[in-house]
């Protein structure tokens, strides 16, 4: 409820005081920031009868001088060139401005000069600069996110641009929130730390500290920056519960599912939306795994057939009338219905063409237990399998490394060697070039459970009392860190303070952020652990929201930066 | 929510810089004092119109603004909108006569049905006047501001579409209040019927007959008079219901993708291109023409026929 309510009252707030016809221009950012919180609709009850990006809405140059303009953009460069070209030639009769971070007084500048018919009426800064996709999961949508896996020294130019938008977002985050943060990060990676140190110096400390100077709460809530490299399994698992599958399989964007390139569809069936806050059964079953959602599924079709076959039989008047009445539910409950039954369907098809069902269960063993020798065996059966594909081969041989890096490196090479052999396109350097980014040297928490005796003894105590569902036994990372914050127990060790504001006591609300993107899987564990009631509340976010693919462009992209700049130097 | 208001600087830095400007124009233009005071009155009143500054048309021509007029469909949807809101005024009279005709009384009652009758007749005329008004909203105007046209006509479907299925809803829970109230007069009756001929059974069976009789014409005027009602009402649902199936296809599905501010942003940059590609094509195809080859095909055919006819009387 937390960010997407954040979100929608902003909005409410930018247009409730505007009267008459409005408006309403976003850029290319603001305009998923707004799609997911806020419907067309809804919109239009408000009187915003028109929505554009700013950078159309400039090449047309007829006057609607009966309009009223409000724009909502990042407080960009680019954005504010174009804001300077449309309002030197105005074709609207008011502009009202919002702008989603911090101005700098330079731009407010820039703009007063523009202005030399005073069509300005407002400019304020209203801090919705994350995109809320669940209650409690944020994402940035940031485009070239594998910049965070590049020393600085590779790519000096890019890498300030990804910290002061990480940065910002982050701001933007605990400005709707209205609180000031205690900051910590992973120590052992210096993205994280740039980031945390830069988040303290430019937003909340020293620069804009009159902006955070909120009242002070006895416990001040913690922000953690972590980097993903510290749970590289997550991203590369298959997955088994409903909005995690979906985004795995076939890529979820903005709560909007593109169908288009996965078969032959209705054209109402072609582009879905998957939001928990407008479809009650998707918040019902987002996070149930495969098989429960097939009998939900099930029930909810029954249900609807029961009611078609009674709109069938109309005999009466007032059947008739009572038809009328429910039209416009039963065709919303139409809608639902297909778009579920659609998406299971095209799903349980590409499980069956992958075979991901014998797949998944070598991974979960690789992630969760099982010894080496047997993981050996069951990878090289799969690799000798024809019918799994070229990236399942990957991915498998993958998750073996990282897993098995240092025991036993004859049979490693022999793994990549058959690898190699298999596809020409999945060369066995990008497992080697995870191995240097996330080994186990590289990572600070036990993300197998094999470092410390408790969690030996607990694993241990897992495989001897066996799991209720194989292919969903995998916690993520994330989990742990989560319960150490709960006891108190996070080590000042591995996650320093920044500065000198240290945490008097347990924290009531925490903002993990995964600097190179969370998974779904990860946002389901913060729900599930919210829900539990343990007085402490979670919320997650990212720079992107990752899958197996995205993963993998990232870490190609990374390894094809840094063999670039090794070529030059 | 934190939010900051950036209104105060920005005026005065844009008050400041016009300031700078003014001095500019004075000295350019070389009147002085008065175009400076003229300038900053019209920077002050941004509303009021360039009447001001008769003289020196230079740097007024900059800063007047002139408030042009909206379109003509805007008064189209602002008449709708009133319509509306009538519409919804007489309902509120509809549901205070249907709560008074339903409350036992001893006159005959007919009055009240009189204004029923005529209030729902209104109401649905005012609704259909409505929709025809909006589906016309869709023809008239210029292309520019068509996605603007077709959102007004979409919030005002939607608004007109709830207002027809709570008339709709109102008239029915009248109905069957109605029948009910009817049904249980005559439901006594029955009764009463059923014991009279059993206390009758052993007495003379003509006059069972005729005692029937005489209920049953009662029970059949009854009967009639409430098919009467129950018909207008049934005519009045229909009339909606048509009228809903015509608002149903500008209404906008909730939840879906068509709802979706980004899909609808896309769809209308796809659909221009689309529309520029078709020009280019249609433009392409007609400078190929065959007309167009013909044409010249001929013209020349024609110069060389006029050059052979000349030398022939020349040579001839």
């Amino acid at each position: 409820m937390v960010l997407v309510s954040a979100v929608r009252d902003y909005i409410n707030r930018m247009l409730q005081d505007i009267s008459g016809m409005k408006v309403l221009i976003l850029d290319s950012h603001t305009v998923s920031v707004v799609s997911v919180g806020n419907s067309q609709s809804e919109l239009l009850q408000k009187e915003v009868f028109l929505v554009e990006l700013v950078d159309s809405i400039s090449k047309s140059k007829e006057s609607m001088s009966h309009l009223k303009a409000v724009y909502f953009l990042r407080p960009t460069s680019e954005n504010i060139q174009h804001l300077r070209r449309q309002l030197a030639s105005p074709r609207f009769g008011e502009y009202h401005l919002f702008f989603s971070n911090i101005l700098k007084d330079t731009q407010i500048h820039n703009l007063a000069d523009s202005d030399e018919q005073e069509v300005v009426q407002q400019i304020q800064e209203f801090y919705a600069d994350f995109v809320a996709i669940d209650p409690y999961h944020f994402t940035l949508n940031m485009p070239s996110n594998h910049i965070y896996m590049l020393p600085a020294v590779v790519d000096t130019s890019n890498l300030p641009h990804f910290c002061d938008r990480v940065v910002d977002g982050i701001a933007s985050i605990f400005l709707a929130l209205k609180r000031r943060p205690i900051i910590r990060y992973q120590r052992t990676s210096d993205i994280a730390k740039r980031i945390a140190q830069e988040t303290a110096v430019k937003a909340v400390y020293q620069q804009e500290s009159g902006l955070f100077d909120f009242r002070r709460m006895e416990v001040s809530p913690l922000l953690l920056v972590i980097d993903r490299r510290d749970d590289p399994v997550a991203p590369l698992l298959n997955q088994w519960t409903y909005q995690a599958m979906v985004h795995e399989l076939i890529g979820i964007q903005d709560n909007k599912v593109d169908l288009r390139n996965i078969g032959k569809l209705p054209k109402d069936q072609q582009e879905v939306v998957l939001s928990s806050e407008q479809d009650a059964f998707f918040k019902a079953n987002m996070y149930e795994n495969f098989g429960d959602i097939g009998k939900n599924i099930k029930r909810l079709v029954d249900e609807f057939q029961q009611i078609s076959k009674s709109n069938q039989s109309i005999q009466t008047i007032e059947d008739m009338a009572k038809f009328v009445d429910n039209y416009p539910e039963y065709r919303k409950m139409h809608g639902n219905v297909s778009k579920h039954v659609t998406l299971v369907i095209e799903m349980s098809k590409i499980v069956e063409e992958r075979k991901l069902m014998l797949v998944s269960q070598t991974e979960q063993e690789l992630a969760c237990n099982g010894g080496q020798v047997a993981a050996f065996e069951a990878v090289t059966n799969l690799l000798n399998n024809e019918s799994i594909s070229d990236i399942d081969r990957l991915l498998l041989v993958m998750l073996y490394a990282l897993r098995y890096e240092k025991e036993s490196p004859v049979q490693l090479m022999q793994l990549f060697n058959k690898l190699a052999s298999w596809s020409a396109k999945y060369k066995p350097g990008l497992v080697q070039f995870v191995l240097k980014q996330a080994g186990v040297d590289k990572r600070t928490g036990d993300l197998f459970g094999n470092r410390d005796l408790l969690n030996i003894a607990r694993n241990m105590a897992r495989g001897l009392k066996g799991v209720e569902n194989v292919y969903t036994q995998h916690q993520p990372l994330l989990f742990q860190t989560m319960e150490s914050i709960s006891k108190e127990r996070l080590r000042d060790v591995d996650y320093p303070y920044v500065g000198n504001h240290f945490q008097q006591g347990r924290p009531q609300e925490v903002v993990i952020f995964i600097v190179g993107g969370t998974t779904y899987e990860e946002s389901r564990s913060v729900a599930l652990q919210n829900a539990s009631n343990s007085g402490i509340r979670f919320i997650l976010g990212g720079s992107v929201v990752l899958n197996s693919k995205r993963f993998l462009k990232d870490l190609e992209e990374a390894q094809r930066m840094a063999r670039s700049s090794m070529a030059v130097v | 929510m934190a939010t900051r208001n950036r209104t105060v600087v920005y005026r005065r830095h844009r008050d400041a810089v016009k300031s700078v400007r003014a001095p500019l124009f004075s000295s350019a233009s070389g009147s002085g004092g008065p175009v400076i005071e003229m300038a900053s009155l019209l920077g002050s009143n941004r509303s009021s119109y360039a009447p001001l500054s008769t003289e020196d048309p230079g740097p007024s021509s900059r800063d007047a603004f002139t408030v042009g007029l909206p379109p003509s469909w805007v008064d189209d949807s602002e008449q709708v909108a009133a319509n509306i809101q009538r519409a919804r005024a007489k309902m509120a009279e509809l549901v205070k006569a249907h709560a008074k005709a339903l409350m036992p009384s001893f006159e005959d009652g007919k009055e009240d049905q009189h204004l029923i009758e005529a209030l729902t007749q209104e109401i649905t005329d005012i609704l259909r006047r409505s929709e025809k008004r909006l589906q016309k909203l869709s023809a008239s105007g210029s292309a520019e501001d068509s996605n603007v046209r077709k959102n007004v006509q979409r919030s005002l479907a939607t608004d007109l579409q709830n207002l027809s299925v709570d008339l709709r809803r109102k008239q029915s829970t009248y109905l069957k209040r109605l029948q009910q109230q009817k049904e249980g007069p005559d439901g006594v009756d029955l009764e009463m019927n059923l014991n009279g001929n059993k206390s009758r059974l052993e007495d003379d069976e003509f006059s069972d007959v005729g005692f029937n009789e005489q209920q049953t014409v009662k029970i059949k005027k009854g009967q009639q008079e409430r098919e009467r009602e129950i018909n207008q009402v049934v005519q009045s649902v229909n009339e909606l219901a048509q009228i809903m199936k015509d608002l149903s296809v500008l209404v906008i599905d909730q939840g879906t993708i068509v709802d979706r501010i980004d899909y609808n942003i896309q769809t209308v940059a796809v659909s221009v291109d689309e529309g520029l590609k078709q020009l280019q094509k249609a433009e392409r195809t007609q400078k190929k023409g065959g007309m167009v080859r013909c044409a010249t095909v001929l013209v020349i055919m024609c110069f060389i026929m006029l050059v052979l006819l000349i030398l022939k009387e020349i040579l001839f």
